[in-house]
C-alpha cells in the first residue's frame, strides 16, 4: 500500500465515523435495542422490567387484532402502490407530451407530495365530512360516512394516500421518459409502429427500471405508513383501518407497554426487511437497477 | 424559451389542478366563515373572512409551533450536512476499511421502520431526560436524514470527474481540502437539492415529534396541527388556516425551488 | 361567667389563628389545571385568595389541552423522572392510582387524615386513595344521570323508566304518538373513546356484572357483559337511538337533546346547565332521573367522574402545595365552584343542602342524592390500560364488526395478557 493509500484509508475513516457514530446511536442502537425490548415486559412509569422471552410473539400468532393489522397493513399496501404505479405512470406519458407550462404542471402534481402527512389527513378529514364535505357534495349530496363506516374507511384512507403519493412515482417516471430521445420516436413512426406498439415496445421497456425502483420504495414506504392513518383514525371504529404500525404505536403508548408494542415493532421490522431482501433478490439477475 | 400552447398542455394542466383540487378546497375552507361552513358549499365563500388566520396566530399555539419547526428541521439539515458531506465523499472516492459494511448500514437505516426504533429512542431520551426539547427531535430526526443525505451526496459527488481532484492532488493538497475547495463549490447545487429534501422531510417528520414533544416548548407543527383543539366542535376554518400556515415551507420549495427539489428527488432514485 | 369568657377568648384567639396570615417563605407554585369551560371560571378569585391569606406565595395558574388523553399524555413525559415544572395539579380521578404506583404524587397522608376526605362523596373519596394511603383531594364530581322530556313523559302520563327496556318501550310509545321523524328516542355516547367505557360500564353494572370484580378479575362473566353490549347493540339496531350515537360524544349528543329533538339523554351534570339558559328550547322542561336498571339485573347506577387535586412529588414547596390544595378542596374552594355561572358541581355534600349554591343550581339536591349511589370505574393503576384494551373492542360490537360475544371473548383475553405477572 502506498503512503498515498494509506492516507486515504485513515482519511475515509475520519469523514466517515462521525456520521457513522451518529448513525450507530439513533438508528442501529435503538434498531437492536428494540429486539431486546421485545423480550421483556415493560412498562416504565411503574418500573416494571421482566424478562418473558418469546411470550409477546406468541401472544401475537394467535392475536385476532394482530392478524387483522396484517390484513389491513397488505390490503392498504397492495392496493394503494398498485394505483399509484398505473396513476403515476399515466401522468408521466402525459406530461411527457407537455410542452408549454411544465413548470406550472410540476408545481400543481408536487404539492400533494410536499405537504406535511398530517395536513393531507386533515384535508381529507374534511373532504370526508358526511353533510359538509365536498366528496358528498360532489356525488349529489349522499350523506355517506366515509370514515365511520367500516365498509368505507379502508377505501377512503387509499384515497388519500394515493393522492399524496402518485406525484413521487409520476415524477420519477417523467424525469426518465425525458431522457428518451425524440428520435427513437420518430424512427419506430417511420416503420409504421402504432401509437400502442411504442408504447409497449419503447416506452415500457424503457421505463421498467424506474418502475422497479417506485415500486420498492413505495411498497416499503406504505408498509411503514403511520400518519395518516393515525390522524384520520379520529373516527375510527374498531380496527377498520388500523394498520400494524398503528397497532404498534397503540400498544407502545395508549397502554405504555413497551414490551409489547416492541414485539409489534419487530414484526415490522422483520417485514420491511424481507420485502426488500426479497426485492432484491428477484432483480438480481437482471444486474443493477438503472 | 416561450413555447406555443395546445390544447393538450392546457388539458393537462386542468387535470392536474383537478388532482390538487383538494389543497385549493382547504384554503377556500380556510376563508369561509363559520356559518358558511356547514351550509351548502359554494366555490368562493360569500363573506370570505380572515377570521380564521386570526385565531390561528393569536389563541393557537401554531405560531410557536412554526418557530419550533423551523428550529428543529433547521438544525436537522445543518447536523446532517456537517456529518454527512465528509462521510459521503468518503464513500464516493475513498477506500474505507469495511466499506461495503458501511454501506449497507448507511442504505439499511433508510428502511427502518419509525415505528420500530421509537420505543428506544423513547427510553434513551427520557434517561438523558430530553424529553420536550428541540435536541431530542434532531437527534431523532437524524436516524432518516443523515442516511438519506449521505446516499444523496454520495451520488452527487460521483459524478464530479476525478481528474479534478488528481489535479488538486499535483499541486500537493490533502483530501480534506479538497473536499472543501473542490467538491464543495462543484457539489453545491446537489447539497442545495439534498438540504432541501431533508428540510423538508424534517418538517413533516410526525411520530418522532409527536411522541417526544409535550407542550409548546417543542411542539412541531404537524404535532399542533394534529392536537388542534376543539372544545365543542371541531373548528374547521380555524384548521384549514392553520393547515394552510403549516404547508408554507413545502409549498414554497415547491413553487419556487422546483429545480433543486426535483433534482433531489430524481436523483435519490435513479441513481441507485 | 367565666367559662363563657374563657370560650369567648378562645375563639377569639383560635379564631385570630385561623386568619393570622402565615409568614411563609417566598414560594411560587405554579398550578397546571385543565381549561374550566363555561362563562365563569372560578379559579382565578380562588387563587388570589390563596395568596391573600399566604403572603410570600404567589400562584401560576397553567392550563393544559382540553383533551383527556393529550392531558395524560402531557402528565405522563413531564413528571417521568423530569424536573418539578409544576407543584400542584388537577387530574381526572382514573389517573390517580397510576400516577400514585408510578411515584409522581406526592403523599399526603401525613397531612391529610382520613376524616378529612369523610366530608366528600363516598366515590370520590374511594378514588383518592389508594394503597392506604391519600394521594388526592377530591375538588369536583360528575356522575352519569338519565335526562328526559318531562314534558313529553307527563304527556303520556309516564313515570321515568326504572329499566331500560321500560325506556326502549316508553320512547317508543311516545314517537308513535308525537308521529315526528325527527325525534329520537335515546341519545349516548358511543364513540371509540372513554366515554364509551363510561357508558358500557354502566350498562354493566345495571346487568349485575363489572369489568374488574372485587377479586381484581377481568371480566368474570362474559355472557353477562356480552348480553349489555347486546343490549346497546340492539338499540341501535331497533332505531331507539340513531346510528350515529357511535360517533357521538357529549356535546354531540347534548345539541339534539338540548334542541327537543330526543327523548332520553345519558350525559352528565353539566349539561343540565345549559338546559336550563335562558335561550334554551328545553328549558324548564328536562327531568333528571337516575339511569335504568336491567329487567333481571340490578339496579341502575351512575360512574362517577371528575378532577383531584394533587401534589407533585419534586415539588419544591411541599408545605404551601399541600395548603393549597387543602384550601381549593376545602369548604370556600368548593363553595366558589357552585356560584352561578360555574358549569362544574362540587364533591363535599354539605354544599348541596347550602340555600346559596341551590338557588344557583336548583337541581344540586337531584344530583345530590344520585351521586351517593353512583359507582367509581375500577380503581387500578391500569385503569387507562383497561380502557384503551376495551375501547376498540366495544367500538367493535357496536358498530356490528364483531359479535358482542367475540369482542368480550377476545377483550378478556387480552386483559389477562396484558395484567399477567403484574398484578
Amino acid at each position: 500500500m502506498t503512503a498515498r493509500q494509506r492516507a486515504d484509508r485513515l482519511s475515509g475513516l475520519a469523514f466517515v465515523s462521525p456520521a457513522l457514530l451518529a448513525l450507530a446511536a439513533t438508528a442501529v442502537y435503538p434498531g437492536l435495542w428494540v429486539l431486546w425490548l421485545s423480550l421483556q415486559q415493560r412498562i416504565p412509569i411503574f418500573g416494571i422490567a421482566r424478562f418473558v422471552g418469546l411470550e409477546h410473539y406468541a401472544f401475537l400468532a394467535g392475536d385476532a387484532r394482530f392478524w387483522n393489522a396484517v390484513r389491513v397493513t397488505l390490503t392498504f399496501t397492495v392496493v394503494s402502490v398498485a394505483l399509484e404505479l398505473a396513476l403515476g405512470l399515466v401522468v408521466a406519458m402525459a406530461l411527457q407530451r407537455q410542452q408549454a407550462g411544465r413548470r406550472l404542471a410540476l408545481s400543481l402534481l408536487l404539492l400533494a407530495w410536499a405537504l406535511p402527512s398530517v395536513v393531507t389527513a386533515k384535508l381529507f378529514e374534511w373532504l370526508y365530512h358526511p353533510s359538509a364535505g365536498l366528496v358528498n357534495v360532489l356525488l349529489g349530496g349522499r350523506e355517506l360516512n366515509w370514515l365511520g363506516d367500516p365498509r368505507l374507511a379502508l377505501p377512503a384512507l387509499i384515497a388519500a394516500d394515493v393522492w399524496r403519493t402518485m406525484p413521487f412515482v409520476a415524477l420519477l417516471c417523467y424525469a426518465r421518459l425525458l431522457t428518451i430521445p425524440g428520435d427513437v420516436y420518430e424512427a419506430a413512426r417511420v416503420d409504421g409502429a402504432g401509437r400502442t406498439a411504442m408504447l409497449a415496445f419503447i416506452t415500457l421497456p424503457l421505463l421498467r427500471p424506474v418502475l422497479l425502483i417506485a415500486l420498492l420504495f413505495r411498497t416499503l414506504d406504505a408498509l411503514r405508513a403511520f400518519d395518516l392513518m393515525f390522524v384520520l383514525t379520529g373516527c375510527e371504529h374498531a380496527g377498520t383501518t388500523e394498520t400494524l404500525t398503528v397497532y404498534a404505536y397503540r400498544s407502545l403508548f395508549q397502554t405504555l407497554q413497551l414490551g409489547f408494542g416492541a414485539a409489534v415493532g419487530c414484526v415490522i421490522f422483520a417485514l420491511v426487511m424481507a420485502v426488500a431482501w426479497a426485492y432484491l433478490r428477484a432483480i438480481q439477475p437482471e444486474g443493477a437497477a438503472a | 424559451m416561450r413555447r406555443r400552447w395546445r390544447a393538450w398542455d392546457v388539458a393537462v394542466l386542468v387535470l392536474l389542478a383537478a388532482w390538487a383540487t383538494p389543497y385549493f378546497w382547504q384554503v377556500r375552507t380556510s376563508f369561509t366563515p363559520d356559518r358558511e361552513l356547514l351550509a351548502a358549499p359554494r366555490a368562493v365563500p360569500a363573506a370570505p373572512t380572515l377570521a380564521h388566520y386570526q385565531a390561528v396566530a393569536e389563541k393557537s399555539v401554531m405560531p410557536r409551533a412554526l418557530g419550533n419547526s423551523f428550529g428543529v428541521a433547521t438544525l436537522t439539515t445543518l447536523l446532517a450536512l456537517v456529518l454527512g458531506l465528509p462521510a459521503a465523499y468518503a464513500v464516493a472516492r475513498l477506500p474505507i476499511p469495511g466499506k461495503r459494511v458501511v454501506l449497507l448500514v448507511v442504505v439499511a437505516s433508510t428502511a427502518f421502520p419509525q415505528i420500530s426504533t421509537v420505543s428506544p429512542l423513547y427510553l434513551l431520551l427520557r434517561a438523558l431526560g430530553l424529553r420536550d426539547t428541540w435536541t431530542a427531535l434532531v437527534l431523532a430526526n437524524t436516524s432518516f436524514a443523515l442516511p438519506l443525505l449521505i446516499w444523496l451526496l454520495a451520488g452527487f459527488i460521483r459524478e464530479i470527474p476525478i481528474a479534478l481532484e488528481e489535479a488538486a492532488f499535483l499541486d500537493g493538497a490533502g483530501r480534506a481540502t479538497v473536499l472543501r475547495l473542490v467538491i464543495l463549490p462543484l457539489v453545491a447545487p446537489g447539497v442545495a437539492s439534498a438540504a432541501l429534501l431533508t428540510f423538508l422531510a424534517a418538517w413533516n417528520e410526525f411520530l418522532f415529534a409527536y411522541t417526544f414533544t409535550a407542550s409548546e416548548a417543542s411542539r412541531t407543527v404537524p404535532v399542533a396541527l394534529a392536537l388542534f383543539p376543539g372544545v365543542f366542535e371541531i373548528p374547521w376554518g380555524d384548521i384549514a388556516a392553520a393547515s394552510i400556515l403549516a404547508s408554507l415551507p413545502p409549498v414554497i420549495i415547491v413553487i419556487a425551488l422546483q429545480r433543486w427539489l426535483v433534482r433531489g428527488l430524481v436523483a435519490g432514485a435513479l441513481k441507485d | 361567667m367565666r367559662s363563657a369568657a374563657l370560650l369567648l377568648a378562645a375563639l377569639v384567639v383560635l379564631g385570630g389563628c385561623a386568619e393570622r396570615p402565615r409568614t411563609a417563605e417566598p414560594a411560587t407554585l405554579v398550578f397546571k389545571h385543565a381549561k374550566i369551560l363555561g362563562p365563569l371560571d372560578p379559579i382565578p378569585g380562588l387563587l388570589r385568595e390563596f395568596e391573600r391569606r399566604h403572603p410570600g406565595v404567589t400562584v401560576r395558574s397553567e392550563p393544559l389541552t382540553w383533551t383527556s388523553d393529550e392531558q395524560h399524555q402531557f402528565y405522563v413525559i413531564n413528571l417521568d423522572g423530569a424536573t418539578p415544572a409544576f407543584d400542584v395539579l388537577l387530574l381526572d380521578l382514573i389517573w390517580v392510582p397510576e400516577f400514585a404506583q408510578a411515584g409522581w404524587l406526592l403523599d399526603l397522608s401525613p397531612w391529610v387524615t382520613q376524616r378529612e376526605l369523610a366530608p366528600h362523596f363516598p366515590a370520590a373519596a374511594a378514588a383518592s386513595v389508594w394503597n392506604g394511603r391519600v394521594w388526592g383531594l377530591p375538588w369536583n364530581m360528575n356522575v352519569g344521570v338519565l335526562y328526559y322530556r318531562a314534558d313529553l313523559l307527563a304527556k303520556y302520563r309516564l313515570a321515568p323508566p326504572r329499566t331500560w327496556e321500560e325506556l326502549v318501550e316508553q320512547a317508543e310509545r311516545i314517537r308513535r304518538g308525537e308521529r315526528d321523524p325527527r325525534l329520537e328516542g335515546v341519545l349516548w355516547q358511543g364513540k371509540q373513546y372513554e366515554g364509551l367505557v363510561v357508558n358500557v360500564l354502566e350498562h354493566f353494572w345495571a346487568s349485575g356484572t363489572a369489568l374488574l370484580d372485587e377479586r381484581d378479575r377481568v371480566l368474570a362473566e362474559p355472557a353477562r357483559a356480552a348480553a349489555a353490549l347486546r343490549f346497546m347493540r340492539t338499540l341501535i339496531d331497533s332505531g331507539a337511538s340513531p346510528s350515529w350515537v357511535t360517533a357521538g360524544d357529549e356535546e354531540l349528543t347534548r345539541r339534539p337533546f338540548g334542541d327537543g329533538r330526543a327523548v332520553f339523554l345519558r350525559s352528565w351534570p353539566y349539561a343540565m346547565d345549559l338546559f336550563e339558559a335562558p335561550d334554551s328550547p328545553v328549558r324548564g322542561r328536562v327531568g333528571i332521573a337516575s339511569l335504568p336498571g336491567h329487567a333481571g339485573g340490578a339496579a341502575g347506577a351512575g360512574a362517577t367522574g371528575g378532577f383531584h387535586l394533587a401534589v407533585n412529588r419534586r415539588t419544591r414547596h411541599a408545605e404551601a402545595a399541600v395548603e393549597l390544595v387543602r384550601f381549593l378542596a376545602g369548604p370556600e374552594g368548593q363553595r366558589a365552584i357552585t356560584a352561578a355561572g360555574v358549569a362544574l358541581y362540587p364533591t363535599r355534600v354539605d354544599l348541596y343542602r347550602d340555600p346559596l349554591a341551590i338557588k344557583a343550581h336548583p337541581h344540586m339536591p337531584r344530583f345530590h342524592d344520585l351521586a351517593l349511589r353512583a359507582r367509581p370505574r375500577p380503581i387500578t393503576p391500569y385503569y387507562l390500560m383497561l380502557s384503551t384494551t376495551v375501547q376498540p373492542e366495544f367500538s367493535a360490537a357496536l358498530v356490528g364488526v364483531k359479535t358482542p360475544e367475540q369482542a368480550i371473548d377476545y377483550a378478556r383475553r387480552r386483559l389477562d395478557y396484558m395484567l399477567s405477572g403484574i398484578r
